[in-house]
């Protein structure tokens, strides 16, 4: 009888032990996302994003049979809340993928992902120290970085007005002057002139010594970086009153629906460049399935932002990375095949929201061209998509 | 049977813990200090090393707002000078973490001294002017001085080592939070207890009376904005050594308003105020983190509202400290010992 008791709870403590081992072995997302502070306008559509590319996953079968787990905090975009919310959600669920909510936050965990963590991980920047698989390979961006952008900007300038006078207007951030010094060796080499540098502050509003600065200096293209909306509006408006005519260009965060409702009927007066296809780009599958997806299960919902695309689009690599690392010998749960499994991914369809993905020193160095259009205060593309070296 | 709290000389009046209650829970602390991190995981010991970065920055601040009554907005450039100083020492001039410690606080009291002069001239919310000078003078340079700083990239800082043993992780660079934080609040504590802290609070009072009573107002408010700091310094450095990296942006306006906070919160003058101020000021909006996270995990359709709440709360929760109880939680611990000094007759 003795026996026969222990056997049955060897047996219970066996398939319990098992239980956890298997349940430990889900694969699992972990995400910071800024959802309040002074980034949340990315952080609310990013953390919708990888949600629904999740739920999307798992009805779908989720990787090779197993469910995807995701789990998420609030970061504020401060670096100190965003660290201790990984962390938290580390001892709570050791995942196998992270994301962050900042390049602050980025620079700070690297060392730490890299020597303890080891998760694949990615975040909300495009600065050039998450892409270099050299230093650390569990980071990556799921498109160019800041320095590739202005490099399809200033290529694309230096075909349309050889020899052109620039400025850089930049926020005194790290975010803005981050690829300030390589877009000034770029334009070197195109055989553009760099002739005005102007530093505002993120919102500033009181623009015109800027802005007289560059009528004096007979700017003839603009690049904004480090701003999302203000004060882009302001120096375009203003720039028009004094009967200026230079052209407005800028990069990722600032090439977004709200600055072209901001601008109203300037709308054609800004061109940025964008990594991602817009959710009115109706003719592509992926932008398809993500109309049809955002209808059915949040109706009120009328636009998905260039924020959501991108944690979107990481998150498609998240998956499709968790994929492949199953197959291999150790799974997912081994960080070296995730990192493999990662960096195999060769022409990769995303249905057009990008165009097909390879992945290049653990980023996507591509970017298209977009114009404001006045009339549909919509984005049209005016190049194809540009592929970095 | 005991009725109060009598002095019969002036050794048991000036002892660091007065009471039997205050060694009983100083003791008791302490064990709870040194048992923690066997207990507690990594995202715990987490925040608490952020707690002692806070409490000796607070108690820093403190000795500078609380018991001199000099206000300062510059907090946040001096704890990015002694954090700046650290990792360059460290990394540039390979000098030991060790040694880089007393040597960012000793560049932070240099820069604290020269941005506390115009406290001689000039006071109140005059003198939140000229020390928030010192925040935009200092932001331009960890920015600009790139061939030191590197600008906006930063520097990496390797974990620091005794030996083989390398305090790279939480729970090891615990200890090292720990010693400084025992050593601060000690120091501090002591400090106000002395000649330099009765000047101090004399100054506080009254300048004008305590320069008639021979206190040298020159040489006091300079040492009082030193001393502060040195503390910064010291918190910047740790901070930076624990993180492993330092950008310009860890040291933003909005850092000096939090450690403001931290100490009106926690009770002007008092040094264990700080203590209060800085671990509420901290551990606060992380429980409400966990808090919003759990709700947040059983209704997530409200995920929109119950996420930004916790700052509303967090707000809410400071304003009605200050309302109830202006003079901080140090005044709620103080009613606290109070009620059983003389418990259970207390009257």
């Amino acid at each position: 009888m003795k026996k026969t008791v222990f056997c049955v709870i060897s047996v219970f403590l066996f398939l319990g032990i098992m239980g956890v081992a298997i349940a430990e072995q889900l694969p699992t997302i972990c995400a910071v996302h800024p959802y309040t502070g002074r980034f949340a306008f990315a952080g609310i559509e990013g953390a919708a994003a990888m949600q629904d590319v999740v739920d999307m996953t798992n009805e779908a079968g989720g990787i090779n049979g197993k469910k995807l787990q995701y789990f998420w905090a609030d970061g504020e975009y401060k670096d100190d809340v965003g660290i201790a919310a990984f962390k938290r959600l580390y001892a709570q669920h050791k995942p196998q993928i992270t994301f962050g909510q900042s390049t602050g936050m980025t620079k700070a965990l690297g060392p730490e992902i890299k020597d303890r963590y080891k998760t694949l991980y990615s975040a909300y920047t495009f600065a050039e120290e998450a892409a270099n698989p050299k230093v650390n390979p569990y980071l990556f961006l799921p498109g160019p970085t800041y320095v590739d952008q202005f490099g399809v900007i200033l290529k694309y300038i230096a075909k349309e007005k050889p020899g052109a006078n620039l400025a850089f207007f930049y926020s005194d951030t790290e975010f803005g002057r981050e690829p300030i010094a390589a877009g000034r060796e770029m334009a070197k080499k195109l055989g553009l002139k760099v002739v005005a540098e102007e530093i505002s502050q993120v919102g500033g509003v009181d623009l015109a010594t800027q802005i007289l600065d560059m009528k004096a200096k007979k700017v003839e293209y603009c690049i904004f970086q480090g701003f999302v909306s203000n004060p882009i509006a302001s120096v375009v408006k203003q720039s028009k009153d004094y009967g200026m005519n230079i052209k407005f260009m800028g990069t990722f965060w600032s090439t977004e629906q709200q600055l072209l409702n901001e601008l109203g009927p300037l709308a054609g007066e800004y061109t940025g460049v964008s990594a991602y296809s817009f959710y009115y780009q109706n003719d592509l599958p992926e932008i398809k399935k993500i109309q049809a997806w955002t209808k059915n299960k949040f109706p009120k919902v009328q636009y998905r932002s260039q924020s959501y695309m991108a944690v979107y689009m990481s998150t498609l690599l998240f998956v499709e990375s968790f994929k492949r690392a199953d197959k291999m010998p150790g799974g997912f749960n081994k960080p070296e095949n995730l990192v493999k499994a990662f960096q195999s991914i060769k022409n990769f369809d995303v249905g057009g929201l990008m165009p097909p993905v390879t992945i290049n020193d653990n980023s996507i160095p591509v970017g298209r061209v977009y114009r404001g259009n006045p009339s549909t205060l919509k984005f049209d593309p005016i190049s194809d998509w540009v592929r970095l070296e | 049977m005991r009725s109060g709290d009598f002095k019969e000389n002036y050794i048991s009046d000036e002892a660091i813990f007065p009471s039997l209650f205050a060694r009983f829970w100083v003791a008791a602390l302490l064990v709870f200090l040194l048992v923690f991190p066997f207990i507690a995981n990594n995202h715990l010991l987490y925040i608490a090393n952020m707690i002692g970065f806070a409490v000796i920055g607070a108690v820093g601040l403190n000795l500078l707002t609380g018991f001199t009554g000099q206000i300062s907005l510059g907090h946040a450039a001096f704890i990015g000078v002694g954090a700046y100083t650290s990792a360059i020492l460290v990394t540039r001039y390979g000098f030991s973490f060790w040694l880089s410690i007393p040597l960012a606080g000793m560049a932070s009291a240099l820069a604290g001294a020269l941005i506390g002069i115009p406290s001689l001239r000039v006071k109140g919310l005059y003198l939140c002017i000229a020390t928030l000078a010192s925040q935009f003078i200092f932001g331009f340079i960890f920015v600009h001085w790139e061939s030191m700083t590197k600008g906006i990239t930063g520097i990496h800082i390797p974990p620091p080592a005794i030996g083989a043993l390398h305090f790279d992780n939480e729970r090891k660079f615990y200890w090292i939070t720990l010693f400084f934080v025992l050593l601060g609040v000690g120091y501090a504590r002591n400090l106000i207890r002395s000649k330099m802290g009765r000047a101090f609070m004399a100054v506080r009072d009254r300048d004008l009376a305590a320069e008639i009573m021979g206190i040298n107002l020159f040489r006091y408010k300079l040492s009082a904005f030193a001393i502060s700091s040195f503390y910064a310094g010291v918190t910047g450095a740790l901070l930076v050594n624990f993180l492993k990296v330092v950008v310009p942006e860890q040291f933003s306006f909005m850092v000096c308003i939090e450690y403001l906070a931290m100490v009106i919160v926690g009770g002007l003058g008092s040094v264990i105020g700080s203590v209060f101020g800085a671990v509420f000021m901290t551990l606060v909006p992380e429980v409400l983190s966990v808090l919003s996270d759990i709700v947040k995990e059983a209704a997530p359709e409200m995920a929109s509202l119950i996420v930004p709440f916790k700052q509303v709360v967090f707000g809410f929760l400071i304003v009605s400290f200050l309302i109830f109880e202006p003079r901080g939680l140090v005044e709620i611990w103080n009613r606290i010992k109070k009620f059983f000094l003389l418990w259970p007759f207390s009257y």
